[in-house]
């Protein structure tokens, strides 16, 4: 089967330029083809603009700027040849069936011979798509639903048609799982497909039940949010960040499109108000503002609208007794005797239920369905998941308490749950009544299927060591938001000893949504709040042991992160063998923002890795100044790509698109450096002293004059530039690494005894904000 | 008879000596308090303090405070005696100069409420509760109500109470009842009954202003229902003389077992007319404004206790001739030896003499920290100097007032049976000092303040107030040659502080009990430890004077300073491992097996 090396999108709409430069962050050539404009000499406008003003998004649809590199941006009249080289063409035009149809026969004029055609359409049903093509074009084409924003929403909805070749379907989720590091859902030809579907159906009752209820949108949010693990933005925060506009027109499209018994029709009953705030122009963040906004005239206000009145009035804060009521129980919330209990029961078991009635319809497993809404609409729990938190039985019950009919697969699931684990293997329950083990696609390897079947190696409170097979180790944090303490440290010391002895390789990796965010900081503030600074300098020493040990351990350690790597978090990055990078890692030495430096070794690594690797002029200060630099302004890289870029990974260290792929990479990348293994040489620095810490201090004098550093920046800075230019030495001398870890100590401990760091600590704890002070 | 002598040599070492009291007029707004303006407040109190109240303390004591008709009598000789108070400028020194006071230091202010407390305790009750309605009135009234009562309350012809506990509530202020009904002209009509009301209803002043704790109509439940209330007992005429009388009265008075010759009232307000002090339903708000300088003021209570019993056992043990030394005879002329001689009465003399005088030095640094707080220009120093006043506060009231209670009992354990009976005045010290450890919040309340709200607040900022000086100065100077015998240990008690701290903090967040199982020894350890630095820092101040014309004095501060050392500190240890232990052998023991 051929693979993918080229790709072609057609439509640089939103979502069409942001396929294309996710595809470009897998490190694929696109093209981007938009129309010509009507007016402009700029053939290529529409294409070009898209690419510029992604280079300006926040949050970045490219991982780097050498991505953008490989778009070639075009127009369908003078460069659809190009399609010639593209072994997967993507249209994402507007929504009109006749447009897509028109270009698919311009495409099939012009593709090469086994190509695959997929359309990102969200409301248009295949058959139509490929109605009076040839058999030939309709065997290569499939429709590929991505999610808003493509590079960060994982899902991707495939949908077959009855003349889709297998392998047209294969070669194209293969390459989104691997490649583009996406979930693939596969789907039925089914209007909305799974997530839309059920998702638009639970967003319009959650809102035509509270115009009913008469509730304030802020309690209908909080209701409808955390206690089921719905993200906090919950219905009308998340309506407006889509934007009210486009509610009506997939619910159109969708009432339309589904049989008359569909229970969808149900909900789907004017609300005026809404329809009148459309009108006015309040279509949510895109345009005047939605159900909050705020209120630049009334000095930022912060406004919410009243769904009785349709006027603004000022936000307040969600009062839902219901909520604390009910404590962790779904049951008790659906169940409280309340107009919020009623109607977190109406809207959650009204949806739980069309989750129900869409499998055999949109999907035949489950899993599919909790797949789509995690991945979808950032549910932590997928609707049968949370039908198993509150039981099936229950819930049937309640159904038909309501007068609700109650959907057949709950009759299977009588008695049962969707979700077991038998004899350390997740199983879910399937159509025929029986239970089937949930196998994990080749090349996945989850620390939570480990986790169900063994005992770890060793445990604490704040780390675990599991056996991932063929002799290799994971060391996990546990910790709370994976911060990493003494007894993190006191694990991995013995990790290392225990590895030493039983294992051939560690990896470093941990399911959390962030590797780590670096040391606890609220234990650190607390220690030198009571001024143990013993203890303090201890934990530092002791971390910079450790790490060493890692580093020269006689087996090859990978570490392979995901998300956040901050601080002492990104640190242990630089003390592995080799980085296996989940593409979405964002990591960097940041612990100047509360008013400390790098510890545990993070600016002799560093050092190190810029001396050795940077392609820089000759000399010292080159380096010092691209250490100091980073270090200095807490620069983060967005992506493995800019880590790449700030030699945070180095070549040689691998990047994983797809999440679940990230353990089974850097275990083979661990095992790869089995045969033969040497620890590192130790590196040397000769560094210049005084001379380079003057160089340095100018510059921060320089931004503290134009006003771009604190004062406080400037103490912070002149100690990492101590640490950096190598402290009392010239280049006559040559120092080893405990000379720089101990410069590093030194200014750990005089920076955290200094009451403006403590100041920034103390409000990055109390407001998740630094401190410019 | 007990007699009391102001101790203003100790107190000036102290003020200007341990506490650089001279910075105080450094302080924008205190230019005019320097030494000389100073020294004749201190002794001016003094006697006021040795010559009119004290006289008046056993037979206040003895007689009490009467009941009749409504009309609460103070003991014979309390009228007088306030009149000279007053018009003498007593009740003004620490108060505002735009509503007539006099605006002294707070530091200097504490050293003269301590000889009141010495004097005659009972006797500043009145004057005291003055001083906590004054503080909430000011902080937080409109100003009209502030310009209507304040002059009066300040002049001390008017005087003032705190009203706040009911018969079902006293520490859960949530359940309170007494309700406050608006009548559309600003005025409210206040109903309820209120207990323990120290000076609710007495004969000193022509006007009482009550400030009452209540509810409104639409009030939330809780403490977050509470409005403060301000209800006199005439109600000022249009020249804002008293005037009409107003719906309260006194039903009843305590019968206690101290501050006999303080009225502890049971007030019934019934329609009462009053005005709303402060936001409706922020009354807690206003309430902790005095909760907090009167729990300082309580702490000072003990202290003011232990002084006078302390100055009583030592006149006692030096006239007391009964046996002889163990190691021979000290005072052949003499037909026995003085009890002083012998080790134990000495023990008991030097643990008062520590504890009263660290506890005095502890009382100038929260006093002098609330005048930094108020009056220094830098934010930051002032935001210094209140984190350590909040986080001192429950240390002073409770430490102080049992460290006065454990003085006062071995002051008249000296006594023997002449401590016992009332004639030397010896009991009446230990049973006034009782109700310090009860009152204004009770020290397990204290103790729970400090590791429950304290200690977590601002991620622990609050501690660096206090942990950070100390450290600094253990690093100073533990290497000292001289200093070192009193730097060691409390270098010691300071480590066990800290891993103590860390350890309720560490294990505090997960299991409340834990932290609450621990927080009276915490308190006590925490004190200790704060009493050790102040006497290393006395010790210190003392040391290169002890050759002086005033040697003696420098030197029984040394000795002083040794023995809390060598002898008190060494008490943290124990606390050390109790708090260490933790909570399970109470939490698991079953409630019904009481």
């Amino acid at each position: 089967m051929a693979g993918i090396n080229k790709v072609a999108v057609i439509g640089a709409g939103v979502m069409g330029a942001g396929i294309a430069a996710h595809v470009a962050n897998a490190g694929i050539p696109v093209v981007l083809l938009d129309i010509v404009p009507k007016d402009g000499a700029n053939r290529d406008a529409i294409a070009e603009g898209a690419v510029a003003r992604m280079l300006k998004a926040d949050p970045a649809p490219f991982m780097s700027k050498a991505a953008a590199r490989l778009v070639t941006t075009g127009n369908t009249e003078d460069h659809l040849d190009l399609l010639a080289e593209c072994d997967w063409i993507v249209e994402a035009v507007i929504e009109r069936l006749d447009i897509k149809q028109a270009l698919y026969a311009r495409i099939d004029a012009v593709r090469k011979k086994g190509s695959v055609v997929s359309s990102n359409t969200s409301t248009i049903p295949l058959e139509n798509l490929v109605a009076g093509l040839p058999d030939s074009f309709a065997a290569d084409f499939c429709i590929t639903h991505f999610f808003n924003p493509p590079r960060y929403m994982r899902l991707l909805e495939v949908v077959g048609g009855a003349k889709t070749r297998a392998d047209a379907l294969e070669v194209v989720s293969d390459f989104a799982d691997r490649s583009l590091g996406k979930s693939v859902v596969r789907c039925k030809d089914r209007p909305g497909f799974i997530a839309n579907r059920l998702g638009v159906y639970w967003l319009q009752a959650a809102v035509v039940e509270a115009i009913d209820a008469g509730l304030a949108i802020e309690d209908a949010d909080s209701i409808i949010g955390k206690p089921m693990g719905i993200p906090k933005t919950g219905i009308f925060g998340l309506i407006d960040l889509v934007g009210l506009d486009l509610m009506p027109h997939v619910i159109g499209s969708m009432s339309q499109s589904l049989p008359a018994n569909d229970p969808f029709h149900a909900i789907t009953r004017p609300a005026p108000v809404v329809e009148r705030m459309i009108a006015e122009g309040f279509t949510g963040r895109k345009g005047k503002g939605g159900f909050y906004r705020v209120n630049r005239e009334k000095n930022k206000a912060k406004e919410a609208i009243d769904l009785g009145s349709g006027e603004y009035r000022a936000q307040r804060r969600a009062d839902v007794p219901a909520i604390k009521a009910a404590g962790r129980s779904l049951t008790k919330l659906f169940d409280h005797d309340s107009a919020h209990g009623r109607y977190a029961w109406a809207v959650m078991g009204r949806t739980l239920a069309y989750a129900c009635a869409l499998v055999g319809d949109a999907a035949d497993q489950v899993e599919s369905i909790d797949e789509a809404m995690r991945l979808g609409y950032n549910w932590k729990f997928g609707p049968f998941e949370l039908i198993d938190q509150v039981g099936t039985d229950w819930f049937a019950a309640k159904l038909a308490a309501s007068g609700w009919a109650v959907p057949e697969i709950l009759k299977i699931a009588a008695g049962k749950t969707f979700y077991r684990v038998d004899n350390g293997t997740r199983q879910v329950l399937g159509q025929d009544g029986q239970y089937h083990d949930m196998v994990r696609p080749d090349g996945v390897i989850m620390l939570a299927d480990i986790k169900l079947k063994s005992q770890p190696v060793l445990k604490n409170g704040s780390a675990a060591l599991w056996d991932i097979g063929d002799g290799v180790a994971c060391f996990e944090f546990t910790s709370k938001m994976n911060a990493l303490d003494p007894d993190i440290m006191d694990l991995l010391g013995k990790s290392i000893r225990r590895v030493k002895k039983d294992f051939k390789a560690l990896v470093i990796y941990n399911e959390g949504s962030n590797f780590s965010v670096g040391a606890n900081l609220g234990l650190a503030l607390f220690a030198a709040n009571i001024a143990a600074w013993t203890e303090i300098e201890a934990m530092v020493a002791n971390g910079q042991a450790t790490y060493r040990a890692l580093k020269y351990a006689p087996f090859p350690v990978v570490a392979a992160p995901s998300g956040m790597a901050l601080g002492g978090g990104c640190e242990i990055l630089l003390h592995a063998d080799a980085i296996q990078a989940h593409a979405e890692t964002y990591a960097g030495l940041v612990e100047v923002g509360v008013g400390l430096i790098p510890g545990w070794g993070g600016c002799k690594e560093m050092l190190a890795r810029w001396q050795s690797l940077g392609k820089l002029p000759k000399g010292p200060m080159p380096a010092i100044g691209k250490v100091f630099e980073m270090i200095s302004t807490a620069q983060v890289a967005k992506s493995a790509a800019e880590a790449q870029e700030a030699l945070i990974l180095r070549p040689g260290d691998g990047v994983t698109m797809n999440r679940y792929r990230l353990l089974a990479d850097a275990k083979a990348k661990a095992l790869s450096l089995v045969d033969g293994y040497q620890p590192p040489a130790e590196p040397s620095f000769v560094l210049p002293g005084a001379t380079a810490k003057v160089a340095l201090d100018m510059a921060v004098a320089g931004f503290q004059r134009m006003g771009k550093a604190t004062p406080h920046d400037g103490v912070v800075s002149g100690a990492l530039a101590g640490i950096v230019s190598g402290g009392d030495t010239d280049v006559t001398e040559t120092l080893d690494e405990d000379a720089l870890l101990d410069l590093e100590r030194q200014a750990f401990m005089s920076l955290v005894r200094h009451p403006d760091t403590l100041a920034r600590v103390e409000h990055m704890l109390m407001t998740g904000k630094p401190l410019r002070n | 008879m007990a007699s009391y002598k102001a101790p203003l040599r100790d107190m000036r070492f102290v003020l200007y000596e341990l506490m650089g009291g001279d910075e105080l007029s450094q302080l924008p707004g205190y230019e005019e308090f320097t030494r000389d303006l100073i020294d004749p407040v201190l002794e001016e109190a003094a006697k006021v303090c040795e010559q009119v109240l004290h006289p008046l303390n056993r037979s206040g004591d003895e007689e009490g405070c009467t009941l009749e008709n409504g009309v609460v009598r103070t003991p014979k000789g309390f009228v007088e005696a306030y009149k000279t108070f007053r018009e003498g400028g007593w009740t003004s020194i620490a108060c505002d100069p735009a509503y007539g006071g006099q605006g002294l230091p707070k530091a200097v202010n504490t050293l003269v409420e301590e000889m009141i407390c010495s004097a005659n305790l009972s006797f500043g009750m009145y004057p005291g509760l003055t001083h906590g309605a004054y503080v909430s009135l000011h902080g937080f009234g409109s100003d009209s109500l502030k310009d209507a009562y304040l002059p009066k309350m300040v002049d001390g012809t008017w005087s003032g109470t705190m009203c706040l506990t009911e018969p079902h509530c006293g520490t859960d202020l949530g359940l309170l009842r007494t309700k406050a009904v608006p009548q559309g002209d600003g005025s409210y009509k206040i109903t309820g009954t209120k207990i323990f009301i120290s000076a609710g209803e007495h004969d000193l002043t022509e006007n009482i202003v009550h400030l009452v704790l209540a509810r409104l109509p639409d009030a939330p439940a809780g403490v977050k229902g509470i409005s403060l209330f301000l209800v006199p007992k005439f109600l000022p005429d249009s020249a804002g003389n008293p005037g009409e009388r107003n719906g309260v009265s006194c039903g009843a008075i305590e019968h206690k077992m101290g501050i006999k010759a303080s009225a502890t009232c049971v007030m019934n307000f019934d329609d009462a007319t009053g005005w709303l002090i402060g936001s409706a339903h922020k009354g807690m708000q206003a309430m902790f404004a005095m909760m907090n300088t009167e729990r300082l003021s309580v702490g000072i209570q003990g202290l003011g206790l232990a002084e006078a019993s302390y100055q009583g056992s030592v006149a006692y043990a030096r006239e007391r001739l009964q046996g002889r030394s163990l190691s021979g005879v000290k005072h052949p002329d003499k037909p026995a030896d003085p009890i002083i001689v012998h080790p134990d009465v000495r023990r008991m003399l030097l643990t008062q003499r520590a504890y009263v005088e660290g506890c005095r030095a502890l009382g100038a640094w929260a006093a002098k920290s609330l005048d930094v707080k108020n009056h220094h220009p830098d934010a930051r120093v002032r935001q210094d100097a209140d984190d350590f006043v909040q986080l001192i506060t429950p240390v002073i009231k409770a430490l102080m007032t049992d460290l006065g209670f454990e003085s006062t009992n071995l002051g008249m354990q000296v006594l023997g049976g002449h401590g016992f009976i009332r004639e030397h005045g010896m009991e009446q010290y230990v049973r006034d000092c009782r109700i310090s450890q009860i009152y204004e919040g009770t020290n397990g309340i204290q103790a729970l303040d400090l590791v429950g709200r304290k200690m977590p607040a601002h991620a622990g900022r609050l501690l660096r107030s206090f942990f950070h000086p100390v450290q600094a100065y253990i690093e100073a100077h533990m290497e000292d040659a001289v200093m070192g015998e009193f730097v060691q240990p409390l270098a010691k008690a300071f480590v066990r502080l800290q891993q103590a701290t860390g350890q309720i903090a560490r294990t505090g967040m997960a299991k409340p009990d834990e932290a609450g199982a621990a927080a009276s020894d915490y308190l006590r350890l925490f004190g200790l430890t704060a009493l050790a630095y102040l006497w290393a820092r006395m010790a210190q101040q003392s040391l290169d004077q002890v050759d002086g014309e005033d040697g003696a004095f420098y030197r029984a501060k040394i000795g002083t300073a040794r023995f809390y050392m060598e002898r008190l500190l060494p008490q943290t240890g124990a606390l050390f491992s109790a708090i260490m232990a933790g909570g399970k052998s109470m939490m698991d023991f079953a409630e019904d097996a009481f």
